[in-house]
């Protein structure tokens, strides 16, 4: 669905590359997830799959359409839903979203029924420009399933909304998933990539630096980490040791040996921690 | 395509009544019509007003009557009262066998001529149908101030087209719905044709109304149409232009304002330099469209002048539009 070879992006020529060199496929049917902390290169990388941003260097295919051809047509098949909420401020939510159906060949979806599905009922007959950012934020994402989408773009689909809603959303993701839509969803927030994606590219720095579902990630990386709680001196001490490092290993020894060991257990690794492990950087 | 493109110019119909700055420039060239048809009153005809005296001989009153607006006075010094009031009128003072014309001096030279003709004329004893030719052709040499007013008007509202699509850019990008727009099968030329609609019948629309209030219902409309919309381009494309380029609203709408400067320039060009002058206004499509719309509202267009004029303003504006669209396309990626 998607394929990505050795894509750059510079915003000025004599700045470092907002992506570098990234390479990367999509399957049908499968959520990629790009994980990563703000300024990554994220949304960069979807402005070029949704060719907003244009194409600078690298080959990038997107849903059977090559992206340095322009053909607006191919769009019938996506959808893009924004980091920044971006409706009509003048019109109401019903007449966002009627507006924005009119301009597919396509079938499309009934303007009411994503409003209720993003929990906007009673709100359709309101401008959106009276909106809070949550409430943009939605219709934006409502809209963006509009033209019942093959191959759906999120750009970070749940930052800023309160939990319950959030949920909402994962919900409706998941049920899209389940009906075969392809989507690549960004985000920076480590449970939307374990909980949605099949796979999940690690991005930093405009760089991926590894691609892997979110299982294979723990199995690798998660079950090596042993959290100790101990006395020392009368106080409680907590302390996490990788056993796949020599010093590591070594010192949990020594803690065993020495103190009074009150709780311990191996666990499992978020993606935040494999992230940092992977990258030395933290998601934020 | 079409439907799509309709859908754009209906949105924008409708975010733009819900607009202050842009619903207010919807009604401003209604608001100068009215003005216009309030404050020039008597000033809306194609021919001279002559004032002559009741106790004239009748026939020569009627026969008058044909071909200007006459007023009829009791005394001489009615008359000349009457002459001295701000519009164009001419009178008719006995002057043993013949008549004298006085005017206030301000009149341009037609009137008096005009009035000179018709006199003769009617010493002569000739009948309308055979002069009705002649006498129009003097018609046109008169240039009522009010037309003018309504010329300068359609200038205005042309202008406010621009601005018009100016704002409305401004806020597609403001809002960044225009990347929404963007991942659509909409394309990009559809999304300039209808916001160019959107500015270019919303200003047509002023015009039509505006002519209508201040009583130029019998005008050619088929003549007129054709020059708005070509004089229209220029308008619409500095419009893209300021949009794409401005930041906000006011910005983008005091840019636009900066059109006014060849438009006035045009008009003051065609109504004070001398016939061996006016070559040098050629390169302003403005002085065009000024041109061919005078005529017509004095209902003295002919086809062939419309269309050069109508080509001139067409040409001279395609070239700034080709200068430009480099800019417009790289604005609206
Ligand atoms: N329009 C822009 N102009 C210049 N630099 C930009 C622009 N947009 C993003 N950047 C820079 O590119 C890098 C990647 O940004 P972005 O793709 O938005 O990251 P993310 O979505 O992962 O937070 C950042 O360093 C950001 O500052
Ligand atoms: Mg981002």
């Amino acid at each position: 669905m998607i394929s990505v070879k050795n894509l750059s992006h510079l915003y000025n020529k004599e700045g470092k590359p907002a992506v570098n060199n990234i390479s990367f496929e999509v399957e049908k049917g499968e959520t990629f997830g790009f994980l990563g902390p703000s300024g990554a290169g994220k949304s960069t990388t979807q402005g070029v799959l949704t060719g907003l941003l244009k194409l600078q260097k690298g080959e990038v295919n997107v849903a059977g359409y090559d992206v340095s051809h322009v053909q607006n047509k191919r769009f019938n098949k996506i959808g893009v839903s924004f980091e920044q909420s971006n409706v009509y401020g003048k019109l109401t939510a019903k007449e966002n979203l009627e507006f924005y159906a009119k301009l597919f060949d396509v079938e499309t979806r009934d303007a009411q029924e994503l409003i209720d599905l993003v929990g906007l009922s009673g709100k359709e007959n309101v401008r959106a420009g009276e909106f809070s950012k949550g409430m943009k934020h939605r219709l934006t994402f409502a809209r963006s399933m509009i033209n019942n989408p093959e191959l759906w773009f999120l750009d970070e689909p749940t930052t800023g909304l309160d939990p319950a809603i959030a949920a909402t959303i994962k919900d409706i993701i998941n049920a899209q998933k389940a009906k075969g839509t392809t989507a690549f969803l960004t985000t920076h927030n480590m449970y939307i990539a374990d909980e949605l994606c099949d796979r999940v590219a690690f991005i930093i720095d405009g760089e991926i630096k590894l691609i892997d579902t979110p299982k294979n990630l723990k199995l690798k990386y998660g079950q090596k980490l042993v959290d100790v709680e101990y006395l020392e001196g009368g106080k409680t001490k907590k302390e996490t040791f990788k056993t796949i490092d020599e010093a590591d290993r070594n010192k949990l020894a020594e803690v065993i040996k020495k103190h009074d060991i009150q709780t311990m257990h191996t666990k499992e690794a978020t993606l935040e921690e494999i992230f940092i492990q992977v990258t030395g950087r933290g998601l934020v | 395509m079409i439907k799509k493109i309709l859908k754009v110019l209906q949105k924008d119909f409708k975010t733009s009544r819900r607009d202050f700055m842009a619903a207010y420039i919807i009604m401003a060239p209604i608001l100068i019509a009215i003005a216009i048809a309030v404050f020039t009153p008597g000033l809306n005809d194609t021919t001279v007003n002559l004032a002559m005296l009741e106790s004239d001989d009748a026939a020569h009153i009627e026969y008058m009557e044909q071909f200007a607006k006459v007023e009829v006075f009791e005394s001489v010094e009615d008359m000349e009262a009457r002459v001295e009031k701000r519009d164009d009128i001419a009178a008719l003072v006995p002057a043993g066998d013949s008549y004298e014309i006085v005017v206030q001096g301000n009149e341009p030279e037609a009137v008096p001529g005009y009035t000179k003709v018709l006199e003769a004329l009617y010493q002569l004893g000739a009948t309308k149908e055979e002069t009705t030719a002649e006498l129009m052709s003097f018609g046109h040499t008169v240039p009522p101030l009010k037309t003018m007013f309504v010329n300068m008007m359609i200038s205005m509202t042309v202008m406010l087209a621009g601005m018009l699509i100016a704002i409305s850019i401004v806020e597609e990008k403001t809002e960044n719905t225009i990347n929404a727009v963007n991942v659509t099968p909409l394309t990009q030329t559809g999304f300039v044709i209808g916001k160019s609609l959107f500015g270019g019948l919303t200003a047509l629309a002023g015009i039509v109304i505006g002519l209508f209030i201040t009583g130029y219902g019998d005008i050619n409309w088929i003549m007129i149409i054709l020059v708005g919309l070509s004089s229209m381009i220029l308008s619409l494309v500095v419009g893209f232009i300021q949009g794409l380029t401005s930041d906000d609203l006011m910005e983008a709408a005091s840019n636009v304002k900066m059109l006014f400067l060849p438009i006035a320039g045009s008009i003051a060009g065609y109504e004070l330099l001398a016939d061996k002058w006016q070559w040098t206004m050629y390169w302003s499509p403005f002085y065009w469209s000024y041109k061919a719309n005078l005529l017509i509202l004095s209902k003295t267009a002919d086809w062939p002048t419309v269309l050069l004029c109508t080509g001139m303003v067409i040409a001279l504006s395609l070239v700034v539009y080709f200068l430009a669209r480099p800019k417009i396309r790289e604005g609206l990626s």
